[in-house]
């Protein structure tokens, strides 16, 4: 079945009250705050972690759409990003740890083998 | 769609061969999956449009051949792995099977219909891509290189999603038709979460296709990577992302073009511009490829801009030309960078080319076709992809690009020669080197395709 | 059903935060006026019952338990593909089942290579 297919109940009048541009603002700042830290941070743990702020605020901008516009289709799409976030996660620690055990430092600072 | 399923089960199938006692097995074995999985991908050849998997997917002959470029692409690479074998610390089975599995990623972006397939394509592409770019665990470079083109990455992903958020907010729809149907309206023309949208999934896109000026992990990724991930992922990541790119302007944003065209054209002669000039002053063979790399997406970006008819032709063109020229450039990289490694480490730089052409006539062969192929000279595939990207450049009208472009090929003879005239004019020491029968194949096979398609670039319209 | 609330009716959850805090914030206050204070090396030892204190805390360990801990993460989290799953498990009929059973049958694939790998074995 397609997913658009599947009916969503309406939104209770309570999910209304708070205007939709609030999330917005509020996604747009959280991702901000993530790219202020990618840019800005020098230890890898870090940039990782704003990366992820980075994938929540638009999480959290698809499930306040998915809500408003009662379909979840953008609901969906968080989960698979959520899944997909994890394998990441997965994947860039082991990186990180793989230089911990060669180098013992998780700062950024000493990857200058490589001329930037 | 069936390559997408093959190759899903396989790459599982090649892990658990790797538990065997002989790895000998492997190599064949993935070979023979790649043969299978491309000619999977012919069954649906002149089927006409078809949808998968509840319309998210869809088939057509042009999308059938990105990926038959993408697997044949991933044949050669595979050909040339030899060296596993020899190496300690290697997993063979855990890089074919990545290898495979993001093939799988590399068609799922080409054929997506609906942004979730997308999404997930091009983190299966780019996850893999993470992996073998670290897989040399010991060298401080290659961890270097990992840890880069991770952050990158995922920094890039993040952008792109939150792109994806807003246009699903502006349209409420995930996918390309859906998009499309809102940006006819007149409302979807006005909308500035749809703008703000469009460019946040363009920016991520152009990240991981290399355009400047978000490009500046490229070099060292790269460079840092093992000689045969970066071919691997200069050829199928490449010619995936650009597919992709095409695919969601071409679908859904041709409505507005006149507001993103502006965006990409500066994005494109800064990529020329960047890609060609910075390459000039590399020592290192392998650092001037990924510059070169950088070039050559810019002339790709040219097509995209100029979004005509024959764009997806042009594209397609163009990256089998750069890819099989690609590999046979690394392919022969690897070899002498191995032969006249210093302190244990392969020696990429110019001078190591040295002398080649007196006991190796046929690498130098191969070296001068796939650099006069990447500098575009007539007689050979580069030339054309060139010229069908240019005309349809100048069908759009845009001539100040093309004159920027024409310049910036200009200076990418000056590099490209250089290796060139290293091996035939300057003195070296080079030994006769011994190529494995197999690995010669494939040389000699991507340089046929280039010439081949160099001499009558109509027969490639005619397989179409 | 009144699915209608002011600002008002979430008075009793501010009493609630502002109890919550008092108390903690009294208690820690009264603690510390009408507790002796006494100091020593003894006490202070982060632990205090007994065990010798041994090195520092923030030695390296093991890389199984990261392993272990990423694994986890994993598989955890392909969970929640389940849950649309379950709660649609009418409309989606035989086709979702035997849909769910192939994108178990691959998890499971996932986790029988970890075990062959050795991931899971500890003593060695």
């Amino acid at each position: 079945m397609e997913p658009s297919m599947l009916q969503m109940p309406a939104i209770p009048e309570i999910i209304q009250l708070i205007p939709l541009k609030n999330y917005l603002i509020l996604s747009t700042a959280l991702f901000v705050i993530g790219i202020i830290g990618v840019l800005t941070r020098r230890n890898a743990i870090v940039i990782f972690m704003s990366i992820e702020l980075m994938l929540n605020a638009a999480n959290l901008l698809l499930i306040a759409f998915s809500s408003y516009k009662s379909d979840p289709a953008g609901q969906v799409f968080v989960f698979f990003i959520m899944a997909v976030a994890a394998a990441e996660v997965a994947v860039g620690l082991a990186i990180i740890v793989m230089i911990y055990r060669n180098t013992r430092t998780t700062d950024v600072g000493f990857l200058n083998k490589l001329k930037w | 769609m069936y390559p997408i399923i093959l190759l899903s089960v396989l790459g599982i199938v090649v892990l658990f061969l790797g538990f065997m006692k002989s790895k000998n097995i492997l190599l064949p074995a993935t070979l023979l999956f790649l043969a299978l999985a491309l000619g999977s991908n012919f069954i649906d050849w002149n089927q006409g449009p078809l949808l998968y998997f509840y319309g998210m997917f869809s088939v057509t002959n042009l999308t059938l051949a990105f990926n038959a470029i993408v697997l044949i692409s991933a044949f050669l690479i595979v050909a040339m792995t030899r060296g596993f074998q020899d190496d300690e610390e290697a997993q063979p089975a855990e890089y074919y099977g990545i290898m495979l599995f993001s093939l799988v990623g590399a068609i799922m972006i080409i054929g997506y219909e609906h942004l979730i397939i997308f999404f997930v394509g091009i983190e299966i592409l780019s996850v893999a891509m993470y992996i073998l770019t670290g897989s040399d665990k010991r060298n401080l470079r290659s961890n270097e290189a990992s840890l880069k083109y991770f952050l990158m990455g995922a920094f890039a992903t993040g952008i792109m999603l939150f792109g994806i958020a807003l246009l699903y907010g502006a349209t409420g729809a995930f996918s390309l038709t859906g998009i499309r149907g809102f940006v006819s309206t007149a409302a979807g023309a006005q909308s500035y979460i749809l703008y703000a949208g469009l460019l946040l999934l363009l920016i991520g896109m152009l990240f991981k296709v290399s355009a400047a000026p978000f490009h500046f992990w490229t070099p060292d990724v790269y460079d840092g990577a093992p000689s045969i991930f970066t071919t691997f992922m200069s050829t199928i990541v490449k010619t995936a992302g650009f597919a992709a790119i095409f695919r969601l302007l071409s679908h859904s944003f041709a409505g507005i073009y006149d507001f993103w065209y502006i965006t990409l054209a500066v994005i494109t002669v800064l990529t020329l511009f960047v890609g060609n000039v910075v390459a000039v002053y590399q020592d290192s063979f392998k650092r001037m490829m990924a510059y070169s790399s950088i070039s050559h997406a810019g002339y790709l970006l040219i097509a995209l801009t100029a979004l005509t008819a024959q764009t997806e032709r042009s594209i397609l063109f163009y990256s089998m030309a750069y890819s099989v020229a690609t590999i046979s450039a690394f392919g022969v990289l690897m070899l002498i960078a191995k032969e006249k490694s210093l302190d244990g480490r392969p020696n990429e730089s110019y001078d190591a080319f040295n002398g080649l052409a007196k006991q190796n006539p046929l690498l130098a062969f191969v070296l001068t076709v796939s650099m006069l192929s990447l500098a575009g000279i007539p007689l050979t595939a580069g030339f054309w992809g060139k010229f069908f990207v240019f005309s349809s450049a100048a069908d759009r009208g845009l001539i100040w690009m093309l004159v920027v472009a024409v310049l910036m090929s200009a200076v990418g003879i000056y590099y490209y020669f250089r290796v060139v005239i290293a091996s035939y004019m300057k003195e070296g020491n080079t030994g006769k080197i011994r190529v494995a029968p197999f690995y010669q194949i494939v040389l000699v096979a991507a340089t046929v395709i280039t010439i081949l398609f160099g001499l009558a670039p109509g027969f490639f319209e005619q397989l179409l | 059903m009144n699915t209608t609330y002011l600002p008002s009716d979430f008075l009793p959850i501010v009493v609630q935060l502002g109890l919550a805090l008092a108390f903690i914030v009294g208690t820690m206050i009264v603690t510390h006026l009408i507790g002796p204070s006494r100091k020593s090396s003894l006490k202070d030892d982060p632990f205090e019952c007994g065990i010798e204190v041994k090195g520092n805390a923030r030695t390296p360990i093991s890389v199984k338990y990261f392993l272990v801990a990423i694994l986890f993460v994993l598989f955890d989290v392909e969970v929640i593909f389940m849950y649309p799953w379950a709660v649609n498990f009418r409309q989606l009929g035989m086709l979702g089942f035997i849909e769910m059973l192939l994108f178990m049958a691959l998890l499971l694939a996932g986790f029988y290579y970890i075990i062959r790998k050795g991931v899971l074995k500890w003593e060695e």
